[in-house]
């Protein structure tokens, strides 16, 4: 799964949020992501991607921001 | 210091039966029971005894994904129950044009608090070998989720506590919220309790201690007989109850229905023992609560039991009621609604003030289900024993006696 896919099944799942809502745009907090949401989705990404968020992780505030973010953290990771 | 009077001008709760507060009372007055066998698929041996359970209570239909997905099944029910008894307050949920709830607060009982969340946790370390749970267990599991929850969507702000005093928690937190309306600091107060306690860890725990009545399919819905010469344990279960308390004077003002008078709470505590209930400590709390109410005990119609159905429980109380009554004792009404809900913990102070409230309103009694022989040791009060009772009802009490010595008492009052 990407991570758009992953964000769209959370936020389904979680928030009842519509699928295409969730495009890379659309602010974290317009489709309801708040700080302890943003905390579950991280969470979810580290389980669902075998990834590390350090703690210190500037979060991200658009959808488009987060599938970047993941994406390069899934490269980096693997590649070390 | 000038007194305010304080009325209930909502009510709510998430029923075992189903609907609301009026509905459960009705199957109260028809002596029907709402217990049930719970089993459970619960490893390594699952939970298989006498349970009551709202199983129509659906949290994301009732609540919304978002917001039931941040609460733990406890602050769900006290969610339900509490938006219940707001809009029947006629209350809105953001405030009204003028309305000011700066000084609003809630007082909420919990016995357990979010303990499914932790044991969700607990199963995901232990039984799963993760190494880590969900960011939100924090959230989920504290004891104040239900009131922060309530003080939030409400937009409350004024006090926002909550109580956890084992089984007298909501009596304790509708007492506590009493006396912030009558004090004048709150005009209004949001309160009272809600539990799961169908954790695995929690129901085994009870287990152990050897005081949850057994049954099968058959005889559960008679499983709990408080007072009873053969009863054999009490009921566990889940439940939310809320009530709204009022200055008098503000809920006649906008024309609200009064449902009834709080006139008087006490809490003592027996400081002698864990779970050995004092017949002393349990005297104190009643007279205690009929001096703040200003009410002698000739005053009184009605006492909703705590009635546990706890062989050295029952017969404390019985006997606290006679020492306090004396001779009037034997024509106190007495039941104990347990025999049919079930214990819900922290709830079940407000469950049951709710009963006490309705039994004055209605002025009809529900009796304690299933007595059909009496524990000697129980003797000297006029048992509620066969169905609905009808008679003229003034004020009555509502006992919640908890594990750890701590007693409470409220005082209702029929609105006049």
């Amino acid at each position: 799964m990407d991570s758009l896919g992953l964000i769209r099944d959370f936020l389904h799942e979680r928030l009842g949020v519509a699928p295409e809502q969730v495009v890379p745009e659309a602010a974290l907090a317009a489709v309801g992501v708040d700080s302890l949401m943003m905390l579950e989705l991280m969470f979810e990404f580290e389980d669902r991607f075998g990834i590390t968020l350090s703690k210190n992780l500037k979060s991200p505030t658009t959808i488009g921001e987060m599938i970047a973010l993941m994406e390069r953290l899934r490269r980096e990771q693997s590649a070390s | 210091m000038n007194q305010r009077r304080v009325a209930v001008t909502g009510l709510g709760m998430v029923s075992p039966f189903g609907a609301g507060p009026d509905d459960f009372f009705a199957r109260l007055l028809a002596g029907e029971s709402a217990v049930r066998l719970l089993r459970t698929d619960d490893a390594p041996r699952p939970l298989n005894l006498p349970f009551v359970t709202c199983p129509d209570f659906d949290p994301e239909a009732e609540l919304g994904k978002p917001l039931a997905g941040t609460m733990d099944r406890f602050a769900q029910l006290a969610a339900a129950a509490a938006f219940a008894a707001w809009a029947d307050a006629g209350l809105t949920r953001t405030a009204a044009a003028g309305e000011e709830r700066d000084a609003w607060g809630v007082a909420w009982g919990t016995a357990l608090g979010g303990t499914l969340a932790y044991e969700k946790g607990y199963r995901e370390l232990w039984q799963k070998g993760r190494e880590r749970i969900s960011p939100l267990s924090v959230v989920l599991g504290m004891n104040n989720a239900a009131n922060a929850h309530l003080s939030i969507q409400l937009g409350l702000g004024g006090i926002s506590m909550s109580h956890t005093v084992a089984c007298a928690s909501s009596a304790i937190a509708i007492g506590e919220a009493f006396r912030r309306v009558r004090s004048g600091e709150a005009p209004v107060m949001l309160t009272g309790g809600s539990d799961a306690p169908q954790a695995y860890g929690v129901a085994r725990a009870w287990e152990a201690l050897r005081v949850l009545a057994g049954g099968d399919e058959t005889t559960a819905a008679s499983a709990c007989r408080p007072f009873h010469a053969e009863r054999s344990g009490l009921v566990l279960g889940e439940g939310g109850a809320a009530l709204v308390l009022e200055d008098w004077d503000r809920a006649v003002a906008r024309g609200a229905r009064i449902h009834g008078e709080i006139v008087g709470y006490a809490s003592t505590c027996d400081h002698s023992h864990l779970v050995r209930p004092e017949i002393a400590g349990q005297v104190r709390a009643l007279q205690a609560t009929l001096n703040d109410a200003g009410l002698t005990p000739a005053d009184i119609d009605y006492v909703n039991a705590h009635g546990t159905a706890t062989a050295e429980g029952d017969s404390t109380e019985a006997a606290a009621l006679r020492a306090v009554f004396a001779e009037r004792a034997g024509r106190l009404a007495v039941s104990a609604t347990k025999s049919m809900h079930g214990h819900q913990l922290g709830a079940a102070g407000a469950i049951e003030a709710i009963v006490t409230l309705l039994a004055l309103r209605e002025q009809a009694l529900p009796p304690t289900a299933h007595l059909d022989a009496l524990d000697p040791a129980c003797a000297g009060l006029d048992h509620v024993t066969a169905g609905r009772r009808d008679q003229p009802l003034r004020a009555a009490l509502s006992n919640s006696f908890a594990f750890g010595g701590s007693n409470a008492v409220l005082a209702f009052r029929a609105v006049r």
